[in-house]
């Protein structure tokens, strides 16, 4: 029993880490919290819808028309607000991002309307035996999904040379643009890449939720699972993310089912209490 | 610079004069308009004053509304006194969540009150023998000296002095050695600490004075809308009022009442448009807070009204 | 030893794994001018902040007055009696010089809350009374004029000052100055020897100063501690210290001290 709901919250997990992932991206990257990112997330999902109503593509290639489309929006949202508030006050910032999910929700309920949309899996939905579990095909598609991605980001900026810029450029502004690295160059390939990233997460997880303008407050979830991560490791967020997928599943059983969503909140309120840097970030100290 | 006697006086003459000239839907706007400044005025307290980013204001509306019905309608308590219970109650737990900033500040707290909203939103949805779950519960009628006050008109009576009375002790702690410590705290908790300040009671202090005030207006807008909806309460509408303190302009109280009158009465304006106002607000905030982040209340007409001490040059956030 | 106003006892801070402190002790006698000085990384910055609280000591004791101070809040060290400027201006921006001053006398014109919220009486009296001393305080340290100034506009001088008068608001037994005389012309530096002077003349202020700059802690210090990668390797008067090998070695380093026949 304990093991099948073990191996149906990996879903969820997978699910938490790949929002994590995006928001642990950008973080890590420009130093900002994207508030309005799990309405990005579910905008991404939209996209597609849009790309079929509006411009009549049947699903795969509306598939590939959003991820284009989002990774448009992570330029614009990079160059238009971004980039214009990189020395505002935090408290602008956080604004700023708050108010592009808020926009993004309200588009939708606008054009597309406040009521739920179904949308298709991307494989099939029945459930498979396997060693006396049930396991679904469509669930391990968003698993090896969210491992694949992962392991892309691993190669890209461990191996590569973009990669390595990119880290240089967040670690340190100055010294990177010193040594050659366009830093807005950099912002804004972190921007795209985290809008895709956004629209991916979004296409795995609307089928689970349905579609609806509200479906952004999975973001919450993601930011959970960033910050029991540590808010600056891109392992971390998978892990953060499988964790929290855990945790609410076996308080799901055990404790109530209705209570799941609040029991992840207060995990998250702990955690920041608690660890504030999750569970492989490191302490950082503040000069005076 | 306008005399401030003469501002009471036309004040105070407006408000008596208006009910004769004004119809009972121009009146409950009044009203509302007034209750949601309550409401903002707190964030602008906490946020603007004392530089805490708080998304949990709508929590605190929400609390003030059901914790004065509930106690109206299973424990008789009349509203006008269970709203001011009430919103204590709310205030006091408004100082605990404060003690947060102990261990956290921006981003970290701007999350932590997401997740007590979000929290608050779910109880009320999850009780329902007490708080009529996601179907809400109606608002008992406000009774004061023997009268019943269903109307704008009637209600404009209680709330209007009640803001005036709220907006004035508020403006007069800005102005007070309090007012000082917050500001001085907003700008640099260290140096606030290093000269004696206990900065993170202060701090508490603000988040409880955000609940308070939020509780006021959370009570008076379930007393006009009559009924409770914890759809009402999530994270949506403290970003609502987030947004209409960043238009008004956090800096000063009379902020709160600018975007708050601005975010009532222009849904009015555009009837047709009512399926895009959300669309409408979330735009005003991102344009304003790209290109405005003062809010309207920096522009010159406050310096007539806004009657904090003359500020110098050089002196804006 | 323990008759000192303020007594460093042996204090051992560590971050991660770098001893940023390392076993120093310092005594501040009553009345007196005492420097710190040492190259840049000496742990002289870390010393003030562990006295006023900022950082925690991972051994070792700080006592006040008699009474150990370490691991309390900074906020009651402040109420004690100690004060410090910064060594990046912290000032209020967007407050006037006058308001910074005023936040630094908030604990000596009180009134409650509900005073503050009516202006009942005793508000307007506190009021004034807080604006007449910070004003004469903006005057003790040359800024009088620039009272109703954002202290962000102010220029450098004189938000250092700005700084300085603010800390002397608390009424401190001592005051702590971290690099006050960084970034300063001469001429600025003499009139902050004298402003320092002054004040342990007339009030018997006791004063702890870090600094680099040699024209302003030979000029007035009794008494200078070298510090070099967290360890005491000096302590005495200025001409002892000035003299000393360990310190000459420390500043310029083997070859120099070679050099000049240490």
């Amino acid at each position: 029993m304990l093991a099948q709901v073990l191996v149906s919250s990996v879903t969820a997990g997978a699910v938490y880490a790949l929002i994590a992932l995006g928001f642990v991206l950008i973080h890590k990257g420009t130093g900002v919290v994207h508030f309005g990112y799990g309405d990005q997330v579910m905008f991404g999902a939209y996209l597609v819808l849009i790309s079929q109503v509006v411009l009549g593509l049947p699903f795969w290639p509306a598939v590939v028309s959003a991820l284009m489309l989002s990774a448009l929006l992570g330029a614009v949202i990079y160059c238009g607000f971004m980039w214009p508030l990189r020395n505002a006050s935090l408290l602008a910032r956080i604004i700023a991002s708050l108010a592009l999910g808020t926009v993004m929700r309200e588009f939708v309920r606008a054009y597309m309307g406040p009521n739920a949309w179904p949308f298709p899996f991307l494989l099939s939905q029945t459930a498979v035996s396997v060693a006396d579990m049930l396991v679904v095909p469509a669930n391990l598609a968003i698993v090896g999904v969210s491992l694949g991605v992962l392991g892309l980001l691993f190669l890209l900026f461990e191996k590569t040379i973009y990669g390595k810029a990119i880290m240089a450029a967040c670690d340190n502004q100055v010294g990177a643009s010193i040594v050659g690295v366009r830093v807005s160059t950099v912002f804004l390939a972190i921007w795209i890449l985290a809008s895709v990233l956004a629209t991916l997460a979004g296409i795995l997880v609307a089928p689970l939720l349905t579609l609806s303008p509200d479906m952004g407050l999975i973001g919450i979830k993601g930011f959970t699972a960033a910050i029991l991560g540590g808010f600056n490791s891109l392992p971390g967020a998978v892990l953060g993310g499988i964790t929290l997928g855990v945790l609410e599943a076996i308080a799901g059983t055990y404790i109530s089912s209705a209570l799941k969503d609040m029991i992840s909140y207060s995990i998250l309120i702990v955690v920041i209490l608690v660890r504030p840097q999750g569970l492989l970030g490191g302490l950082t100290i503040r000069k005076v | 610079m306008i005399p401030r006697l003469a501002i009471y006086i036309a004040g105070i003459a407006g408000f008596f004069i208006a009910p004769h000239y004004l119809a009972e839907y121009h009146l409950f706007q009044i009203c509302l308009i007034a209750a949601t400044a309550l409401v903002v005025l707190g964030l602008v307290a906490v946020t603007g004053l004392a530089g805490q980013i708080s998304l949990a204001q709508s929590a605190f509306v929400g609390l003030g509304g059901y914790g004065s019905a509930i106690l109206a309608t299973s424990w008789g308590v009349p509203l006008w006194a269970s709203i001011p219970l009430t919103a204590f109650a709310v205030a006091f737990a408004g100082f605990v969540l404060g003690q947060l900033t102990l261990r956290i500040s921006g981003h970290y707290l701007a999350l932590a009150t997401m997740a007590f909203t979000a929290i608050v939103q779910l109880a009320f949805i999850h009780s329902d023998p007490v708080t009529g779950g996601a179907a809400g519960m109606p608002v008992p009628p406000f009774r004061i000296f023997g009268l019943t006050l269903t109307t704008g008109r009637h209600l404009y009576y209680v709330i209007l002095p009640a803001t005036a009375l709220l907006f004035l002790l508020v403006q007069n702690v800005m102005q007070s050695r309090f007012g000082r410590a917050l500001t001085a705290i907003r700008q640099s908790e260290t140096a606030a600490e290093a000269m004696g300040l206990n900065v993170l009671r202060y701090k508490a202090m603000a988040f409880a004075g955000s609940g308070f005030l939020g509780a006021v207006g959370g009570g008076l807008l379930a007393s006009l809308s009559t009924y409770l909806d914890p759809a009402q309460f999530g994270i949506t509408q403290s970003v609502y009022f987030l947004a209409v303190a960043v238009v008004g302009g956090m800096s000063s109280p009379f902020g709160a009442i600018i975007g708050s009158a601005m975010f009532i009465l222009v849904p009015d304006l555009l009837q047709s448009f009512q399926s895009y106002l959300g669309l409408v607000f979330a735009l005003l905030l991102l344009g304003f807070i790209v290109l405005r982040p003062n809010g309207l209340a920096s522009v010159r007409l406050s310096r007539y009204l806004n009657l904090l001490s003359p500020r110098p040059a050089g002196g804006r956030r | 030893m323990t008759d000192a106003l303020l007594h460093v006892d042996n204090i051992t801070v560590r971050f991660g794994g770098i001893v940023a402190l390392d076993k120093v002790s310092l005594d501040v006698g009553r009345g007196s001018i005492q420097a710190v000085i040492g190259p840049n990384g000496a742990g002289k910055s870390t010393m003030l902040n562990v006295i006023t609280g900022l950082y925690a000591v991972d051994g070792g004791a700080v006592s006040f007055e008699g009474e150990r101070i370490d691991g309390r809040a900074p906020h009651t060290i402040g109420r004690l009696g100690i004060a410090r400027t910064f060594q990046n201006t912290e000032l209020f921006g967007e407050m006037s010089a006058i308001e910074n001053v005023m936040v630094g006398l908030d604990r000596h014109h009180p009134y409650n809350l509900a005073i503050g919220m009516s202006h009942g009486p005793g508000y307007r009296r506190s009021e004034i009374a807080a604006r007449r001393e910070a004003g004469d305080l903006l005057a003790l340290v040359g800024i009088a004029d620039d009272a109703a100034v954002a202290a962000a506009a102010l220029p450098f001088g004189k938000q250092r000052r700005l700084e300085l008068a603010r800390a002397l608001a608390t009424r401190p037994k001592v005051l702590l100055l971290d690099e006050p005389a960084a970034g300063l012309r001469a001429v600025e530096i003499e009139s902050l020897n004298l402003i320092l002077l002054n004040l342990r003349a007339e009030q018997g202020l006791t004063i702890l100063l870090i600094d680099h700059v040699m024209a302003l802690v030979m000029a007035i210090s009794d008494r200078i501690s070298v510090l070099n990668f967290g360890r005491k390797i000096a302590e005495g008067n200025p001409d002892t210290v000035r003299k000393s090998p360990e310190v000459i070695r420390a500043y310029l380093g083997e070859k120099g001290a070679h050099a000049l026949g240490a």
